[in-house]
């Protein structure tokens, strides 16, 4: 069964672009969000595996929504993107119980399940 | 006032002081004996007011006080009529017998203004004459003139004379009255007193401490000669001179007061001695509140071309509104305004020390007038390079984000693009496609690096959200050379200084990548009683020079946050560089 994912960026051409590539890289796509608080409804509602988040958002940033999300260590596996590297963040995105970071020009299904597998990256 | 009329009321006080002076001798024993030995001191009363109230009539016209204690002088000459020995005499000494305390009292409660100011002085001063002839008419008609120690003296014109049933309980009201105006006096000496600002109080002193021992005397008296009928002799008489001779003391305790401030202008010459030296902003302020002995003188300088008072820093000031307690005194220099003293209002009583004080300091007020220009025009510089490199920061901020924003954006979307191409069992197929696909990734993933590297250059984006420890973190983490951060502030600074910081740093690493041959740098932040020291060390060749365009833009920018930079860099030994920030607004 593949895994279910749920896309938070405000940006709806990247959010489309994911939406494929990631479908095709063996993801179920079940929704989509465009700001923290949609992301957190979403993720309550449609309880997905995976939720991929931009870090930079309208309202809450992802590191918010991350340490939302995974509020005592349950829910689904976070996994912040940016078009920045991940050496622009500093420790954020260890603190904030992600998962881990991919920058999106290297956002692929073989990525996140890299990622994944391979358990938190520090 | 002119001298014709001083010298002609000098003439009738010195007349009418001698006449008393004669009746005295004449009565010798035989009259009210009391009376003829206190004489001699009313007459020294009479003369002394009217002497020092001549001084202070021609020395300031405009201010009743001069004419008030003419007046008190010559009130003090009518006590001598009860020796005159007539019907007609007897009877004037009687109706006016208060009169000379009246306008004493009227003296003492308008002192030193010379007319009445408050709401309590005008309700004193009626009280005070109303009651003044009435009471002692009362006393004519029902007293009997043996209590008013007037035993000897011949029927009054009335022919009131004689004993009265009611006489003993008047007189003991009457003292009551007095009592209790006197009592209002002293309340409105001490309120006075108290409310008046140091200026003031100089020249207040001697007088007001007089009026009170006086009033207290005279309460005193009045209380125990309305609470007995009849007082031992040497008490009544002891008292009566007691009150004299402090009355006496008023007229020099006034002199006192006006030598004072004649002392205070010839310290203007001090002052003068003084201004020979060389002067700081802040000394040559001290020095003419000590000569104007106001604590609170401030001294602001007028800028032309601002068109505002500044003060010594030359920041702007607001001079106060007319009518309060601090007085705007205005210095001007060939007719143009040069400066102002800001002062107590009460240094108005003496405007002649002040503009004795201004006209001597002119020079140095000018001098430190156009200090204070520069000292503005400075200030306004080091603004408008604030505000520039603020902007500039601003400036690249939206830069950077706009970059994030539209180039990046779709350059990662062209690569997802690709990603997707490569993912279709078309291009999975094709050998050639997927070479070709691959390639367009890889020159792809280039350009954004660069783009980023670029965004990074104008602004990190790690600074303004995270702070600047993890932007030294993530600063070294980027460094080819080994760089560590051995300390960094936990907490968030103005962006200002840690913009300042980050670009000290960040410079001091590339240096010491490019020209030092550094194989390790290390990076410090700490907190300090200003605000931070940024400390950059690496262990290179040295020998850099602090003049150089580089480290000279450094020291710039970080001036322009009024902070200070340091460079070591002994030949062989490495190069240190530090930047003191100071966090203050």
């Amino acid at each position: 069964m593949r895994p279910t994912l749920l896309i938070v960026d405000d940006h709806a051409g990247f959010r489309s672009l994911a939406r494929r590539l990631l479908t095709s890289g063996g993801f179920e796509v079940v929704g989509e969000a465009a700001d923290g608080h949609a992301a957190v409804t979403a993720t309550r509602r449609l309880r997905p595996d995976v939720v991929l988040v931009d870090v930079q958002l309208p309202d809450i940033d992802g590191f918010e929504v991350a340490s939302r999300l995974r509020e005592n260590s349950v829910g689904p596996a976070v996994v912040l993107t940016s078009s920045r590297e991940r050496t622009d963040y500093g420790e954020r995105v260890s603190r904030s119980g992600a998962h881990g970071f991919i920058p999106k020009v290297e956002l692929s299904g073989a990525a996140i399940r890299a990622l994944l597998g391979s358990g938190r990256m520090g | 006032m002119s001298p014709r009329l001083r010298l002609a009321l000098a003439l009738v006080a010195l007349a009418a002081g001698l006449v008393n002076l004669a009746l005295a001798l004449r009565v010798g024993d035989a009259g009210p004996r009391p009376l003829a030995y206190l004489l001699v001191a009313i007459v020294g009363v009479s003369w002394s007011f009217v002497a020092a109230g001549l001084l202070a009539w021609s020395r300031r016209p405009e201010n009743r006080t001069g004419a008030l204690m003419v007046a008190v002088g010559l009130a003090f000459a009518l006590p001598g009529l009860r020796l005159i020995g007539t019907p007609l005499s007897t009877t004037l000494d009687l109706l006016l017998v208060t009169l000379p305390a009246a306008v004493l009292a009227h003296l003492i409660a308008v002192f030193p203004d010379g007319r009445a100011t408050t709401r309590l002085q005008r309700v004193f001063l009626v009280a005070n004459y109303a009651t003044t002839v009435p009471l002692a008419l009362v006393q004519l008609l029902l007293v009997d003139p043996g209590l008013l120690g007037c035993a000897e003296c011949p029927d009054d014109l009335l022919g009131t004379g004689g004993p009265h049933p009611y006489g003993e309980a008047v007189v003991a009201l009457s003292n009551l009255w007095q009592v209790v105006l006197a009592g209002l006096l002293l309340w409105i000496v001490v309120t006075r007193w108290r409310q008046a600002a140091l200026p003031r109080r100089r020249s207040l002193a001697p007088v007001a401490q007089v009026a009170v021992v006086l009033l207290v005397l005279f309460i005193v008296r009045q209380t125990l000669r309305s609470a007995m009928s009849s007082l031992p002799p040497w008490i009544d008489v002891g008292l009566d001179l007691a009150v004299l001779t402090t009355l006496m003391l008023w007229p020099l305790g006034f002199l006192v007061g006006l030598a004072r401030t004649r002392l205070d202008r010839s310290a203007v010459g001090d002052l003068a001695i003084e201004l020979d030296q060389a002067w700081s902003p802040g000394r040559l302020e001290q020095a003419l509140a000590r000569v104007l002995h106001d604590p609170t003188v401030q001294l602001v300088y007028w800028l032309p071309d601002r068109q505002a008072f500044v003060d010594a820093a030359g920041r702007p000031v607001e001079l106060p509104p007319e009518g309060g307690d601090r007085a705007v005194t205005v210095l001007r220099h060939d007719g143009d305004t040069a400066a102002a003293l800001v002062h107590d209002a009460a240094l108005g009583d003496e405007p002649e020390l002040v503009q004795a004080v201004a006209a001597t300091a002119r020079l140095a007020i000018e001098n430190q007038r156009l200090q204070a220009e520069v000292r503005a025009q400075l200030e306004e510089v080091r603004a408008s390079r604030a505000r520039i490199v603020a902007f500039g920061d601003a400036e690249r901020r939206r830069v950077e984000r706009n970059l994030h924003d539209g180039a990046q954006q779709r350059l990662v979307n062209l690569s997802l693009t690709l990603g997707i191409a490569r993912s279709q069992p078309a291009a999975a197929s094709d050998g050639e496609l997927t070479a070709a696909l691959d390639e367009a990734a890889d020159e792809l993933r280039l350009a954004l690096a660069e783009l980023r590297e670029l965004a990074r250059g104008i602004h990190p984006v790690i600074l303004s959200e995270a702070g600047l420890g993890p932007a030294l973190a993530a600063l070294a983490e980027r460094s080819p050379i080994p760089a560590t951060v051995v300390a960094a502030p936990p907490d968030r600074l103005p962006a200002r200084v840690e913009e300042t910081a980050y670009y000290v740093a960040s410079e001091a690493l590339a240096n010491a990548a490019k020209h030092a041959q550094a194989t390790a740098v290390t990076i410090s932040a700490r907190r300090c009683d200003r605000g931070l020291v940024v400390e950059i060390g690496d262990d290179g060749a040295g020998g850099a020079d602090a003049n150089g365009s580089g480290l000279r833009g450094l020291a710039d920018r970080v001036a322009a946050i009024d902070g200070r930079l340091e460079v070591r860099s002994p030949a062989g030994e490495g190069t240190w560089i530090t930047a003191e920030l100071p966090c203050g607004s």
